[in-house]
């Protein structure tokens, strides 16, 4: 397979909730005397998806529809339930804020942490170290530890990482929001450069703005692929289907 | 034709790699962070251990110790104190395999990584503390001119043990993550350990005693004791092992680590979904 690309096939994810769940062993034991009842969710259903090498992929759909759980199966974090998900290349993902970094660990120590988990040596994490913390513009607090970091610079840092250490593939969850005006738009610039070098990204957004620039937009209602396409078309389908449940609820409430 | 002399790794492994060596230094550094004299302590701890041992079983019990090679060393300290070192390698790799794990556990469920290079990484830290207490032992036999080739089976002892408490460390490690009791229950049971391993006894006693046959069996067949009885053939009695007990120790050490790995591959993948 071509470095960068994500092939997803027939990919369904099952979670169990936790209410019934046993939380301890005692509770474990008994609970085998019981009838087993569990119950399950589905938070992706047959999903398939085939995303070529650099390009721009999107996601929109509802909260809760499964977009951030394709992005954690596309970055290995979970095992899908059924079928595969194949990412082949350096893939370095902003999952959630301060994703993949250790409160107690510093600034610093975190970005080699994030390094090794890719790879990347301790040296070579130093050649790159001055423009990570330039890019994060959090300055001296990068020999402090993480967990005093404002949600700004968790986010800041980790983009920081995330787009400094050349990736074939990136995956965006909707945290760059947090960041500020000025630092969103840097983002955006950043990742218009990896995209020129042929980084595929994957973005999850609501800003319909940031859909429009994507080669393909894929719309996820719970938990399966309704419409995939040109992002005028599927946008549109989407903010249709909006204002739609929108006016129900309006007219619920009359 | 062109040869390397360092071999290529695959991509994975030599991340793994890195990993491990990230976690092993974190590891270390933890352990001596805020302190003024750092790894000094490694070296005083065991010595403190040796002469507290000395004195209280020694001079105090008047214990008799085993007879040692060349008759320079009989010490009670110095018998126990080269079981013991195994024995801490052992239960630190049990224990902590529990605390390494659970210290990712949140980190790997926002990023990918093998987890199992949390636990390798812990593993090796201890390591480095188990030869530290090595080295403390090996001047003391040095300075009682108690020492001989037979040495070289004290690092089989050490990497049995590591086999071994790796292997059930993978085991618990995972079940632990699910149900938090399984720490609590492992600190019990090796408490219990303690006492089925001749670490503050010799074997010898058993046999005097009025012990049931199946608990002198359990005492001299269980994989710590066999670990420990290698490495005090090695430094204390400077004598080679019987085979069949070294045989007993391989299978116990190899079965327990593969055991425990392919059940850590299989499970570690769900620890991302624990909550």
């Amino acid at each position: 397979m071509t470095i960068g690309a994500i092939v997803v096939d027939g990919v369904s994810k099952r979670f169990r909730l936790e209410r019934n769940r046993p939380s301890s062993l005692k509770e474990a034991v008994l609970r085998i005397a019981r009838t087993r009842h569990t119950d399950e969710f589905w938070v992706l259903q047959n999903i398939n998806l085939d995303i070529a090498p650099g390009s721009f992929f999107g996601l929109i759909g509802h909260n809760g529809s499964g977009k951030s759980t394709l992005l954690r199966l596309m970055a290995g974090i979970h095992r899908p339930t059924f079928g595969s998900v194949e990412a082949t290349g350096r893939l370095s993902a902003l999952l959630e804020l301060g994703s993949g970094f250790h409160p107690d660990l510093t600034g610093r120590e975190n970005v080699y942490l994030n390094g090794a988990m890719l790879g990347i040596s301790r040296k070579q994490m130093s050649a790159s170290m001055d423009d990570i913390i330039e890019f994060s513009g959090i300055g001296d607090f990068v020999d402090e530890p993480v967990k005093i970091y404002s949600s700004g610079m968790y986010v800041r840092l980790g983009f920081a990482v995330a787009v400094n250490v050349s990736p074939d593939i990136l995956l965006v969850d909707e945290v760059i929001a947090v960041g500020d005006e000025e630092f969103q738009r840097r983002c955006l610039k950043h990742m218009d450069m990896l995209r020129d070098r042929g980084t595929t990204i994957v973005l999850v957004s609501h800003n319909t703005d940031l859909m429009a620039e994507c080669h393909q937009v894929g719309w996820l209602d719970h938990g399966k692929l309704v419409k995939i396409g040109a992002p005028g078309d599927v946008v549109s389908a989407y903010l249709e289907m909006v204002d739609s449940s929108d006016n129900t609820l309006h007219t619920h409430n009359n | 034709m062109q040869f390397s002399l360092t071999p290529t790794l695959s991509p994975s492994v030599r991340k793994s790699i890195t990993l491990i060596y990230h976690f092993a230094e974190r590891e270390s550094k933890s352990r001596y962070k805020r302190s003024l004299l750092g790894w000094f302590w490694s070296f005083l701890n065991p010595l403190v251990t040796v002469g507290v041992y000395w004195f209280i079983f020694g001079a105090v019990y008047r214990a008799v110790p085993p007879v040692t090679n060349n008759g320079n060393a009989e010490n009670f300290g110095l018998y126990l104190f080269t079981g013991l070192i195994i024995w801490t390698l052992f239960t630190g790799l049990v224990e902590g395999s529990m605390d390494w794990l659970s210290s990712v556990s949140d980190l790997r469920k926002k990023i990918y990584f093998p987890t199992e290079t949390a636990l390798l990484g812990g593993a090796a830290s201890n390591l480095v503390q188990t030869l530290l207490e090595v080295a403390v032992l090996v001047v003391i036999m040095t300075a009682l001119s108690n020492i001989s080739w037979t040495l070289v089976f004290l690092p089989v002892a050490m990497a049995l043990a590591l086999g071994f408490g790796l292997g059930l460390g993978f085991i618990v490690s995972v079940l632990n993550a699910r149900y938090r009791d399984v720490k609590y229950l492992s600190g019990i049971l090796l408490n219990v350990a303690f006492f089925a391993v001749p670490i503050v006894y010799t074997p010898e006693l058993l046999k005097k005693e009025q012990i049931p046959e199946i608990a002198r069996l359990f005492v001299e067949w269980n994989p710590v004791a066999l670990f420990i009885e290698i490495s005090r053939d090695a430094a204390y009695f400077l004598q080679v092992p019987l085979w069949n007990r070294f045989l007993a120790a391989v299978v116990w050490s190899v079965t327990t680590f593969v055991i425990g790995w392919v059940f850590f591959r299989r499970q570690s993948m769900s620890i991302s979904e624990e909550p």
